[in-house]
């Protein structure tokens, strides 16, 4: 191979390198610890570059709705913005508060970001392009991105500042509600999939684009609409953001951080917005799919334009609607949204149970 | 029914934030691009010069001293005893205590003090922005201005030649008591001198 | 279930916070996140501005003034004229007295504007803020071409208005007000009828008539709570009595209203505006009076209103060119001393939503 990647062959690649790895002579347990360990870091790489550029859009997005430029200076339209913003934070002080609770204030960055890319290892980026497909797949990505709100909470205990606390108790609070709808959500889908695996997922919808579950009528645009409602909930965006809502609590549970752990708790947010957005792909808009029946464009294409459309919904939601108030926010997710997909849920096995779907 | 009219509403605001984002940014990148200021804007105090002979216009009057509120103005001219006459020894503007009020030009009946359209003053040492006579006319120099004095030259009648204030112009001055008084103008109405705050 | 112990904690909106308008610090007792005790401090922003004024002649204290309400400063140099304008007896012409009107009303789109802008971006949307602030960019454009300044002014003068109008004024006056005008259905659609800003902003910060009249709160705040009062027109200086317009009250008062009522004020103001320009006369632009003058011994108080509430002065001549006396009233001042008696029982975030639509302006309250 010469290197050149064909379309929709990229997994061939790594199959090649797979067997020239196994050719090696080395063991079958190590083999396994080098392949995954080659392929998580390709993916961090990947997912690093994704939210650098992703701060650089929503900035460019803000300033446009705004009738303004964005970051202008640093490169053609600002475009190395976020990587100056990256060294700016890398080299400023780590101011320690010294009534803080030391462990837990150090541990609350790392888990945010740590688990912020460990849901990446289920997702699939095109065809035969996941880390490992996981035939628990949706189900472990929904456990791991909890582990989001018990970090916020940590952040906001250690802090030892009243304004953090609020600001964690609130993410906690809105977290674990938003958690019922999104799982409803998902159910209806999975129902209609049989199986857990997110390859699987995506496989079922394949051929043309009235495949595609949001497509599915009548339980698939209202399990879409509330899966994007509870996701931006538990992205912590607006209209979800007082976690960190800065006109109230001045930035909540990252009050009191600052360089490094404050970057790793910013990065983590747009890449966790990636997470969702990329999970609302996979498992309405048809994954790596193109709306035809085989496609012209690779496959890993389709999928980043789809999630790139998905995460400009949520930043064109961030800059138009205002916030709700915590009480609000916990009405509408149990007064509301559970009901709602309760009954979609039910609509959708008795679907599903009578054979009325195609 | 309730949620119908919401998620209209919803969708109404996004279109108005959408539309914003074909339209051109109205701003402008400064250092590069820069505003061009209106000519009446009131921006750092500077020093008119004669437009042929460029001297000062100041005569020295103290006008502008007293009606600066916040005693930025500090002018030393003397007068001679014998002439009279005041010499204009020293004019100093403190631009950290400058309000930019204007009313210093509006006193003014030489058209000798301005506020001129500049408005870019960061320093980085303070001390350099009192400003003192030669810097106030340096920065003067370029400033356009439209020469209302009474010519010293006494013409045979007034016609176009000498531009009287009394004629109504965009820009024009207030009305001021000087005018009707006598022709010493050097004179100020306030025998306090030196009450200044 | 046994006693769950629980106990009040104060938070401290200091000073220095995103979302006081200014420096304004609130000591919050707080019973989880319900606020059940406020108590303002303030004085960060305490100039001595009064002081100041004794020690300047009435023309010099016109720059003064401005600063004692920038938002609003064409209010501020109306008011001190006016007080200094009848304390000498001076009458002032006719082509004054409509520039003056179309300026004070074209800064109180532009302040309104601004409570627009800074309400949304309190409540979390943060677009409004750079749309409201985009339409004041011409208003205050209007304002630099006409007599040099963005912020401060110091163009109405004890006697008339400092500058004529250049030719280029009316012209632009009129497009901008068309362009306000327009724009303003865009705020409309932006925020009035969002579930999330309905859900946010009704039914909260409830202002009771007679609480607001007890603390002498005036302005748009207490129209919003029905009271029907504008000293425009019950108190009637200035020309305002030959235009057409009327005075809005909303019947709630509650944060929604209070944030329509200003809206429905700029369109008034448009009225205003237009009308005026139609009827401007020729004539001189001041009064023949002296940068120095000196009223006679006496004393008066001047108000006006402003888009804060009533905007007053009180001076006190002996003679001489110097006032003995200046005191300042503004507006911001009593919403703020009646804010812990209508805005406990909330949430905190109901709390931002009530200062941000009251229009606090901190130096209105510290001088």
């Amino acid at each position: 191979m010469n290197g050149i990647i064909a379309f929709g062959e990229l997994h061939g690649v790594f199959a090649w390198l797979y067997d020239l790895l196994a050719s090696t002579g080395l063991s079958q347990p190590w083999l396994d610890v080098v392949r995954y360990t080659v392929l998580g870091a390709m993916m961090f790489v990947v997912l690093a570059l994704i939210a650098l550029f992703l701060v650089w859009w929503e900035r460019k997005i803000a300033g446009h709705i705004q009738q303004r430029f964005g970051p202008m200076r640093n490169g053609w339209h600002g475009w190395y913005q976020t990587i100056a913003d990256a060294v700016k934070l890398l080299q400023k002080e780590d101011i320690l508060v010294d009534a803080r609770d030391k462990m837990v204030f150090f541990w609350a960055p790392v888990l945010c970001f740590v688990v912020a890319f460990l849901a990446y290892i289920a997702i699939p980026f095109g065809e035969g392009l996941i880390v490992a497909d996981l035939n628990i797949g949706i189900l472990y990505i929904i456990a791991i991105t909890t582990f989001t709100s018990i970090s916020l909470l940590m952040a906001g205990w250690g802090s030892n500042n009243k304004y953090a606390l609020l600001g964690g108790m609130r993410s906690a609070a809105q977290a674990v509600s938003y958690e019922v709808p999104l799982v409803a959500s998902i159910l209806v889908i999975i129902l209609f999939v049989g199986s857990l695996s997110m390859v699987d997922i995506v496989n079922a919808q394949s051929g043309f684009m009235y495949n595609w579950f949001i497509f599915r009528v009548p339980f698939g645009p209202i399990a879409f609409v509330t899966y994007i409602i509870a996701a931006t909930a538990e992205a912590n965006r607006t209209p979800f953001d007082i976690p960190e809502a800065e006109q109230e609590l001045v930035a909540g549970y990252n009050v009191e951080y600052s360089g490094m752990k404050f970057a790793m708790f910013f990065l983590a947010e747009f890449v966790n917005g990636f997470t969702v957005s990329a999970i609302a792909v996979t498992l309405f808009l048809g994954g790596w799919h193109g709306p035809l029946d085989g496609s012209f464009l690779p496959s890993w294409v389709w999928f980043f334009l789809k999630t790139f459309a998905v995460v400009f919904l949520l930043m064109m939601f961030r800059w138009t609607y205002p916030r709700l108030r915590v009480d609000q926010l916990m009405e509408f997710a149990w007064k509301f949204l559970v009901p709602v997909t309760f009954a979609n849920l039910i609509l959708g096995a008795i679907i599903k149970y009578a054979g009325w779907y195609w | 029914m309730g949620i119908y009219k919401d998620i209209k509403n919803l969708i109404l605001g996004m279109r108005i934030t959408g539309k914003h984002l074909g339209r051109h940014a109205i701003t402008i990148q400064y250092p590069e691009e820069k505003w061009t200021m209106p000519e009446r804007s009131r921006g750092v105090v500077v020093l008119l010069s004669d437009k042929e002979t460029g001297d000062l216009n100041c005569t020295g009057c103290l006008l502008c001293m007293k009606a600066c509120p916040s005693a930025a103005i500090r002018i030393d001219a003397p007068r001679d005893p014998e002439t009279k006459k005041r010499t204009l020894l020293s004019f100093s503007v403190d631009n950290t205590h400058c309000c930019f009020c204007g009313l210093c030009e509006e006193a003014c009946n030489f058209c000798a003090i301005k506020m001129a359209g500049n408005y870019e003053m960061s320093v980085e040492d303070k001390d350099t922005l009192v400003w003192d006579m030669n810097k106030l006319q340096e920065m003067g120099r370029d400033v356009p201005y439209v020469d209302t004095r009474k010519k010293k030259v006494p013409k045979p009648k007034p016609t176009a030649e000498s531009k009287t204030p009394a004629e109504p112009k965009p820009s024009a001055e207030p009305e001021q008591k000087i005018q009707p008084k006598s022709e010493n103008k050097n004179d100020n109405e306030n025998k306090d001198t030196k009450d200044e705050e | 279930m046994g006693g769950l112990k629980t106990e009040e904690f104060i938070v401290n909106m200091g000073p220095q916070h995103p979302s006081t308008h200014g420096v304004c610090r609130l000591m919050l007792t707080m019973d989880g996140e319900i606020v059940k005790k406020i108590e303002p401090v303030i004085g960060y922003l305490h100039r001595a501005l009064e002081k100041i004024c004794e020690n300047r002649t009435y023309a010099q204290c016109i720059p003064i003034s401005d600063r004692f309400e920038y938002v609003t400063a064409m209010s501020c140099n109306q008011v001190f004229s006016m007080a200094a304008e009848r304390l000498a007896g001076i009458e002032i012409p006719e082509r004054a007295e409509y520039i003056r009107v179309i300026m004070l009303e074209l800064n109180r789109i532009a302040s309104h504007l601004i409570f627009y802008g800074v309400t949304a971006m309190d409540i979390g949307a943060l677009t409004p803020f750079l749309y409201g602030l985009r339409e004041r960019e011409a208003i205050i454009d209007l304002f630099e071409m006409t007599c040099g300044q963005r912020l401060t002014y110091n163009y109405i003068r004890p006697g008339g208005v400092s500058k004529d109008l250049p030719k280029e004024f009316v012209p632009q006056c009129r497009s901008t007000i068309a362009m306000i005008k327009e724009k303003l259905n865009d705020y409309e659609g932006l925020l009035n009828e969002n579930p999330i800003w309905l859900a946010r902003t009704k039914g909260v910060g409830y202002l009771d008539p007679k609480l607001a009249i007890a603390y002498g709160v005036s302005g748009p705040v207490l129209r919003a709570s029905g009271v029907d009062y504008d000293i425009r027109r019950d108190d009637p200086y200035s020309i305002y009595d030959r235009f057409d317009w009327k005075v809005c009250t909303r019947p709630n008062g509650d944060t929604y209203d209070r944030y329509l009522i200003r809206l429905d004020e700029i369109k008034q103001s448009i009225k205003i505006i237009e009308q005026a320009l139609d009827g401007l006369p020729e004539g001189n632009i001041k009064a023949k009076v002296s940068p120095n003058f000196k009223p006679p011994a006496g004393e008066n108080y001047a108000r006006v209103e402003n888009s804060r509430g009533e905007l007053g002065t009180y001076m006190q001549s002996t003679g001489e060119k110097k006032p003995l006396r200046v005191k300042m009233r503004g507006g911001s001042f009593c919403q703020l001393q009646a804010l812990p008696h209508f805005g406990t029982e909330c949430f905190i975030a109901d709390l931002v939503a009530i200062f941000a639509s009251l229009d606090i302006i901190l130096p209105e309250v510290d001088r």
